[in-house]
């Protein structure tokens, strides 16, 4: 029976494999593609989407268009939020989100979405640590169904309090090496991440640099990876700096050309945060009224991205939007020569 | 711009908290700056720091500035040994740093770096902590229907656990018998409960650093003792704000306020810092609010 079911595989995979091969051409051209076309394409209501950066350079074109297409019921995984949250519970995009740390400015002057989410009880939430999370999306990457996480957190609520995880939040076993008590959490395969980047190609090779944190392995984890980048480059630039590579051409399905996606996020070498921006949130933020005049003046009343820089431009003034780019300061570059140059191939 | 210019509501409104004592130049600072000095004092030339945001990225900045440039500074995100140029937003802003030697994942500062032992100290913000170091940065109230929802653990509750020193910082925060929810463990419930816990040996809480004064831990009962008060703070102050009975050390140790040169630092390098002062901030959100639904009123006539 074994027999049959690998030889059914086998054929399965050389059809596939084949089929594939016939299909890389066009594949190519269908990746490059706007956010629009991305969201509707590969984001569906009631999936779960994994946030692919940690803090820095967050994939907020994306996360606007998602708002602007009125998804619904979608799980939300991230370790740390920022204003991410909530701008997706206050468009009523959220229905259960796994996350460690939701920002909050302080102090009981400044209620956010998030908090009132959670008082009328509008978002289920799991609370967990920020590495507890990175170790199911990690387990989930490498095709594993569990992965090891530090025993205390047993001795905190973290470990006491579950929510839609339940039982399946933590589970413990005997070391079968050491005898030593083991906690462990669940491997998990999110249905889609979105990430922004700095740079990447055709194929969806994409490169990240600056604060890494957890972008590799959410993406990796995930079935589905969405790349907006603040570049679309030659393959010929990724080839020749593999090493800022963090997700292979062949694992991603969109890729979207997005100048300054993250904003009001920062982008390493290209704009830093705009935190009055961001301020203006969260004064927003603390009331439902403002919050949705906000996403009315930011997101619904935009079309995309470029039109969000313009009203932003015509808001605020060049000047502002001038004054967050970064100026230039080059990585040492690598020699990646041998024997072989490449003229001589 | 009214709303882009609440940046310079930085040195408006400064609350004169304290005085200073004699033998320094006297000069006004707040309390978030006097904490700030206090922590960037723990940190050792040569020490490998775990910072999370606000007043560790501040406090870190300050002493790499000043008495300890060897330290290696990182923070979770993956920017290991990074050389600050003002003080960051949150813990993934790379852009605030003159550059860094080690870029890696998340999960790498975790396991390869903090798990394995080689952090020396931590930094950490709580709301509430009770006798034993324990703390809740998560909910305050009950925890399905709470007064205040705060940001959560982060990574707080593994930093703990594995860091050989950790600093708690207490600066809105209380003292409380029992937490409502704990996010991070301290002590647990004093003496070896911590060892038997298989927490790592030599790991646990060392120093909180109230709004009023400085707090060690005992050796042996792990309970948290008075060991000094802020110029101007008498031990009465503080036992009122601590719902049991504090106990004290036999001899109180005396602090002294940040030199003008560390206050220079702080205000030139973290600004931000004290923008986050409620007075400012109810006044901050107050007049953006009204200017934008204002300015949207217009647009709509």
């Amino acid at each position: 029976m074994f027999r049959v079911n690998l030889l059914l595989f086998y054929i399965k995979f050389v059809l596939v494999s084949f089929g594939e091969n016939f299909m890389v051409e066009e594949e190519v051209h269908d990746k490059a593609m706007t956010a629009s076309e991305a969201v509707k394409k590969f984001i569906s209501d009631g999936e779960s989407v994994c946030l692919g950066n940690f803090l820095q350079s967050s994939p907020l074109a994306l996360i606007h268009e998602i708002v602007r297409q009125r998804k619904r019921d979608l799980t939300l995984w991230s370790t740390s939020l920022i204003d991410e949250a909530d701008i997706l519970i206050g468009a009523g995009c959220l229905k259960r989100m796994v996350t460690a740390f939701t920002y909050r400015v302080g102090g009981a002057t400044l209620p956010t979405e998030f908090e009132r989410a959670w008082k009328e009880k509008r978002v289920e939430v799991e609370d967990h640590s920020n590495y507890s999370i990175m170790a199911m999306l990690m387990a989930g990457a490498m095709g594993l169904t569990f992965m090891q996480v530090p025993i205390t957190l047993k001795y905190t609520d973290i470990f006491n309090k579950r929510s839609f995880m339940g039982e399946n939040k933590f589970k413990e076993i005997d070391c079968p090496f050491t005898g030593k008590r083991l906690l462990l959490v669940p491997g998990v395969n999110p249905d889609v991440a979105i990430v922004h980047v700095q740079r990447v190609d055709a194929y969806g090779n994409a490169q990240l640099w600056g604060a890494l944190g957890t972008a590799k392995w959410s993406c990796l984890a995930s079935k589905k990876i969405v790349v907006s980048a603040e570049e679309i480059v030659d393959h010929e630039i990724i080839n020749s700096s593999p090493h800022l590579t963090i997700i292979p051409g062949f694992r991603v399905n969109a890729v979207v050309l997005e100048p300054w996606g993250a904003h009001p996020a920062e982008v390493q070498g290209y704009y830093d945060m705009d935190v009055p921006f961001r301020g203006v949130f969260f004064a927003m933020d603390a009331n439902p009224e403002s919050l949705q005049a906000f996403l009315y003046e930011w997101i619904y009343n935009l079309e995309n991205r470029e039109e969000y820089i313009e009203h932003y431009i015509e808001r605020f003034g060049m000047k502002y939007l001038q004054r967050l780019k970064a100026k230039p300061y080059f990585s040492a570059p690598a020699n990646y020569g041998s024997s072989f140059t490449r003229e001589s191939l | 711009m009214k709303v882009l210019e609440m940046r310079c509501f930085k040195q408006s409104g400064t609350n004169k908290v304290f005085r200073t004592v004699s033998e320094v130049k006297e000069m006004e600072y707040e309390t978030i700056e006097f904490i700030v000095y206090l922590a960037s004092r723990e940190i050792q030339n040569g020490d490998r720091v775990l910072l999370g945001q606000g007043i560790p990225i501040a406090a870190g900045l300050l002493a790499k500035m000043t008495h300890a440039p060897n330290c290696i500074l990182m923070t979770e995100a993956g920017i290991i040994d990074f050389m600050p140029y003002k003080a960051a937003f949150h813990v993934a802003e790379s852009t605030t740093t003159k550059g860094f030697s080690y870029a890696c994942d998340l999960s790498d500062t975790f396991t390869t770096i903090l798990f394995r032992g080689y952090v020396d100290l931590c930094f950490l913000g709580a709301a509430q902590v009770d006798k034993y170091g324990n703390i809740n940065s998560t909910v305050v109230g009950d925890y399905e229907s709470p007064k205040m929802r705060l940001p959560g653990a982060g990574g707080a509750a593994d930093f703990i656990a594995y860091a050989k020193k950790t600093v708690i910082t207490l600066r809105g925060g209380e003292f409380v018998e029992k937490l409502d929810y704990c996010s991070s463990p301290g002590y647990l419930t004093g003496g070896n409960s911590r060892e038997k816990a298989c927490f790592p040996p030599g790991t646990g809480p060392s120093l909180l650093i109230s709004a009023q004064g400085v707090f060690g831990f005992d050796k042996k009962t792990k309970e948290l003792y008075l060991k000094g008060c802020f110029p101007g703070v008498e031990v009465e102050d503080i036992r009122k704000s601590i719902p049991w009975d504090l106990k004290i050390a036999p001899v109180l140790e005396k602090i002294d306020p940040p030199t003008e040169e560390y206050l220079g630092i702080i205000r030139k390098f973290a600004p931000g810092l004290i923008v986050r002062k409620s007075k400012d901030r109810t006044k901050m959100v107050s007049g953006v609010v009204e200017f934008i639904m204002g300015k949207q009123e217009k647009k709509k006539k």
